[in-house]
């Protein structure tokens, strides 16, 4: 007999290698007779190509070849998540800063970054699409060329527009309606871990190594660009160190296998920190909304003009405009709605996913609004949100999932925990926000699992852990079920020549998904277990309850390893169990799916503004999240900490700096700038709600971006309780907030 | 990494020979926090890497020598933070060495290479203008002994011969009772580059020295010695101007991304106040 292990938090599976460097990254893996891979790139954001020159590379004692297009099929493989329009290498022009060009492999790392240094590129420096008004100009040159591309948005910039919304806003009498801009800036993910990827020829197929979180799309990706079956490809995927949603899509790993297999030998390319900054970003955008309210508050209308700017190819670009717009108007009550969302082109690096989906761009807009038009009717904030807050059940996006969660004992808790009600210190400012996130719209998440003679299980679940816990959460549930001591579990992942297939790690979905598939695996073991038992004790199947890692039987009862070992008999041997858990797609809903489950989180900060710098010390920040159930407390806690303190340095501090000419001006640590220990708030803490009304094992929700969600807006709303003065722009840096305070003393 | 050879002299004559044979080729490490950098990035290409740290004259030591505090070559920024003396003396050059980098780059950088790298943003290079700190160089043709002020020149420029080393630093220690205060803004609070570096002095004869970097080529000195900025008593609208005066000659980076000039500039005599009030406050304690 085991104690219950889900809702205890036992040690990280793999964390102590990953905190004492033991942990083997794909740049610690070592191939023999491997060539080394260094990109070739120029430095304007669009630029025609008029020719490339490797002989000077090629002398280089140690270089095997220089890899450019003309070496590709013609025409050059495309591919990509929602559209296949990112080339292997810049096809005629590079369409964004850093996009490469050309590759050396040579035999040592040496070798080849000199050799990179002396391809020489003779080019001709285009202007570039950098802003929404550039894009959508009537005369814009095209970022993309049309005959790539398909649908009605070919001959323009955008890459689709999407209408969302309900009920005629135009119709409805407002007593107080308020219009507003917000940008939210470029960001990078910033993984400590950059991305790495590998490719050795392997018989008649492929094995690439890469940093991904999605393993089983990278293979598919690779089969299509190479007419492989899907059985010749291997991708092994170790741990992340660190995703942030950076990892999810294929990137360059088409680029490596073409080299490993024209060199016939493994070729590795390991990008540097500045490297990943040109690789990946987030989107950013720039909102105007307008929302309508009766006197009292209670809302009439909301109505966006979205416009995401998604970079140079569409990479997610687009369906973060999508999922994320279609969420616009919030956990809200409101009779009519309005969204438009364009995803646009630019000459930039392209949209990446990144934890919270474009759900903070839209949130930073929608609740900076609320809480100026609270103010302006002089309406508490909170009252405000809580008056029009969707109750349990209610839709607040008609046709989509209803509210699911006891949402307002959410925003309540926070309210408490910030001390909403209690006198504000003098000097400070308090505000709060309040966010929502639709979980994965499809889903499909299968698990094998093996219960060993000797009562130890393997658990073999796709998903990637690349700092989340997920194998810890996979282990209790299995542990449970099958009645085993969790250090008798190992969980295997990150090989598709092993693991089965897993759509995705995103979403926040894997506690909920692979969840369920690993629980469903243990199921079936149950089932098998029941059979067997019922064959053993020459008794009826129905007699007979498996539930908890217990056998029960009429007149007693025995552990699940105990039966399977005196079930197995002499030969020994195992118990495989699978599972699979489906989430279907809705072709008829606008994003092809409802939400799984909503992430919800209410944010709460008391601050401090210095009037002189403009320099904002937080002395307190509270996330509540609505989680169901916390199968491991400590990795919720520390999911939240760190969405938390994420979130921060979007509102404090971090973002893409371009020129004119759209060269990325802060590559590297130096000037792109993230918290550090000493800009973390004075008092940070993370707090959940646990109904068990979630739809993962045992009431589970999907956490992990919950509390990043509204970081901005809360913290705009306490800049603006303490100084009076609102900000619609990020970062909310000190030269930002001082010039605010200027312009209030002008006023 | 490129090749280079690697030499260890024992002194300082041996290391200056090794300066003169190798001309620009050669380049000095002490901490290397900055030349590793720059090896990384490719950014130098030197034959010769000439390590400072195993000459006996320049191992890490703070002694009192003839009315000045005396800092060794290879000092480094933890042992300054940690000496009662500098902290008794010289209590603005511990702020500004207690901010440089992190923990680790403090246990490996040196005060000398922080002002030999001649960096506008250098942290320390306000305090030893404000204390009136002298360098101590070495070369074939002997000893010399030039200010700090004169030292510094702009980015990247020191006065500082091809094949000489600096030896020490030395801060003439205060006859005469001073408060002083350090002040800097960054993009964050924990380790960054800093958009201002300033440094105020006040001493019992009413004067002001205000030293500021990280706002144009080098970082400047300027002196008040009208008594009214050091006057306790004087309203703020009454300092006012003659702060104002002090920083007439910033000139920020119009393309910096640290912070824009005009925030710069509107955020010198904000600094600049308050680093004299906590100087003034701080003469008051010592009298």
């Amino acid at each position: 007999m085991t104690t219950a292990s889900v809702g205890t938090s036992p040690q990280r599976f793999g964390g102590y290698g990953r905190v004492t460097g033991h942990q083997k990254y794909v740049a610690d893996i070592p191939l023999d007779d491997v060539l080394h891979v260094k990109l070739v790139t120029i430095r304007p954001a669009h630029a025609r190509i008029i020719s490339i020159d490797s002989s000077a590379a090629m002398q280089v004692p140690g270089v095997a070849f220089v890899m450019t297009p003309a070496d590709l099929p013609d025409p050059i493989p495309r591919y990509g998540p929602q559209y296949q329009d990112r080339p292997v290498l810049a096809v005629g022009e590079v369409k964004y800063h850093d996009e490469p060009v050309a590759a050396v492999a040579a035999e040592t790392k040496e070798a080849a970054e000199e050799a990179a240094k002396l391809v020489v590129v003779e080019f001709e420096e285009l202007p570039p699409i950098l802003s929404v008004e550039e894009a959508l100009a009537p005369d814009a040159v095209l970022v993309q060329d049309p005959s790539i591309r398909s649908g009605p948005w070919v001959e323009t910039n955008i890459i689709r527009e999407y209408d969302f919304g309900w009920e005629d806003v135009d119709a409805l009498e407002a007593d107080y309606v308020i219009e507003r801009d917000y940008k939210w800036p470029a960001q990078t993910h910033f993984a400590i871990e950059p991305h790495a990827f590998m490719a050795a020829p392997d018989g008649d197929g492929i094995t690439v190594w890469s940093t991904i979180q999605h393993p089983y799309q990278l293979q598919k990706t690779l089969a299509t660009v190479f007419d492989m079956p899907l059985s010749k490809v291997r991708v092994i995927a170790p741990d992340p160190g660190g995703g942030f949603g950076g990892k999810q899509h294929p990137k360059l790993e088409p680029l490596v296998a073409f080299m490993a297999i024209k060199a016939a030998r493994p070729c590795r390319l390991i990008l540097t920190l500045d490297e990943s900054f040109t690789l990946v970003r987030r989107a950013s955008a720039e909102i105007h909304v307008r929302m309508g309210f009766k006197s009292d508050g209670t809302l009439v209308f909301q109505d966006y003009l979205n416009h995401f700017l998604c970079g140079a190819y569409a990479d997610t670009g687009d369906r973060i405009a999508a999922k994320a717009s279609f969420l616009s108007a919030g956990p809200y009550r409101t009779p009519a709605v309005r969204i438009k969302a364009r995803s646009i082109l630019t000459h930039t690096t392209p949209t990446h996913p990144y934890r919270g989906f474009g759900i903070p761009h839209v949130s930073w807009a929608r609740e900076s609004c609320l809480n100026e038009a609270a103010l302006a009717l002089g309406i508490d904030p909170l009252e405000i949100r809580l008056k029009n807050l969707a109750h349990k059940g209610e839709e607040h996006v008609p046709g989509d999932t209803p509210s699911d969660g006891e949402w307002e004992q959410t925003v309540r808790k926070a309210a408490d925990e910030i001390g909403w009600h209690t006198p504000t210190p003098p000097g400070r400012g308090r505000g709060l926000a309040v966010g929502v996130k639709s979980g994965p719209t499809t889903g499909l998440s299968y698990s094998i699992i093996r219960l060993l003679v000797d009562g130890s299980v393997m658990v073999y679940a796709g998903t990637s852990d690349m700092g989340q816990g997920a194998r810890t959460v996979f282990a209790q549930i299995a542990a449970d079920e099958l009645g085993v001591p969790i250090e008798q579990v190992s969980v295997v992942s990150g090989d598709t020549a092993i693991v089965p297939y897993d759509q995705q790690t995103s979403a926040s979905r894997s506690s909920v998904l692979m969840g369920n598939a690993v629980l469903f695996a243990c199921r079936d073991i149950q089932s098998q277990i029941r059979a067997m038992a019922a064959r053993f004790h020459g008794i009826d199947e129905a007699d007979i309850v498996v539930d908890q890692g217990i056998v029960q039987l009429p007149d007693s009862k025995v552990s699940v390893p105990d039966m399977a070992r005196e079930g197995l008999g002499r030969l020994g041997g195992e118990i495989i169990g699978t599972g699979e858990m489906r989430k279907e797609a809705y072709p008829e809903h606008p994003l092809g799916g409802t939400a799984a489950f909503f992430e919800f989180n209410c944010t709460a900060f008391e601050v401090e503004v210095d009037e002189g710098t403009g320099e904002i010390l937080v002395h307190r920040h509270v996330t509540v999240g609505d989680v169901g159930l916390a199968l491991n407390p400590v990795q919720v806690r520390g999911q939240d900490d760190g969405a938390a303190i994420m979130g921060l340095g979007h509102a404090l501090m971090e973002h893409i700096i371009r020129d004119d000419g759209g060269r990325v001006r802060n590559v590297g640590a130096i000037d792109y700038r993230i918290p550090t220990s000493l800009d973390l708030p004075e008092h940070l803490e993370s707090f959940k709600i646990e109904n068990r009304d979630g739809p993962g094992p045992y009431g589970v929700k999907g956490i992990s971006e919950g509390s990043l969600l509204v970081t901005a807006p809360a913290l705009a709303a306490a800049v603006t309780d303490a100084t009076g003065v609102f900000i619609r722009d990020l970062p909310l840096s000190p030269e930002r907030v001082w010039r605010a305070l200027t312009e209030r003393e002008q006023a | 990494m490129q090749p280079f050879t690697y030499a260890r002299p024992q002194t300082v004559d041996e290391a200056i020979a090794l300066l003169v044979e190798h001309g620009d080729d050669a380049h000095m490490l002490a901490g290397g926090t900055d030349l590793l950098i720059e090896l990384r990035n490719g950014w130098v290409h030197p034959k010769v890497v000439v390590d400072l740290k195993r000459i006996d004259e320049l191992a890490p030591a703070i002694v009192e020598r003839d009315g000045f505090l005396s800092i060794s070559a290879s000092t480094v920024m933890a042992d300054i933070v940690a000496d009662s003396k500098v902290q008794r003396y010289f209590p603005a050059l511990v702020e500004a060495a207690d901010v440089v980098g992190s923990v680790q780059i403090r246990n490996r950088a040196t005060l000398a290479g922080n002002i030999c790298n001649g960096s506008p943003a250098a942290d320390t290079a306000p305090p030893l203008l404000v204390y009136g700190a002298d360098v101590v160089i070495a070369g074939p043709d002997g000893r010399r002994r030039v200010s700090v002020n004169d030292f510094i020149q702009g980015p990247g420029r020191v006065d500082l011969g091809p094949a000489e080393l600096l030896t020490s630093i030395e801060l003439p220690i205060p006859t005469t009772p001073m408060g002083s205060a350090y002040a800097r803004m960054t993009r964050r609070r924990g380790t960054d580059l800093a958009s201002i570096t300033l440094c105020c002095g006040v001493d019992s004869a009413g004067v002001t020295r205000m030293a500021y970097g990280s706002v144009g080529p080098r970082a400047l000195l300027k002196l008040d010695e009208t008594g009214v900025l050091a006057d306790a008593g004087a309203s703020a609208d009454a300092k006012a101007p003659l702060l104002g005066e002090l920083f007439i000659d910033a000139s920020p980076s119009p393309t910096s991304m640290r912070a824009g000039p005009e925030y710069r500039v509107a955020m010198l005599p904000v600094l600049g106040a308050r680093a004299l009030q906590k100087a003034i406050d701080r003469l008051a304690e010592a009298t």
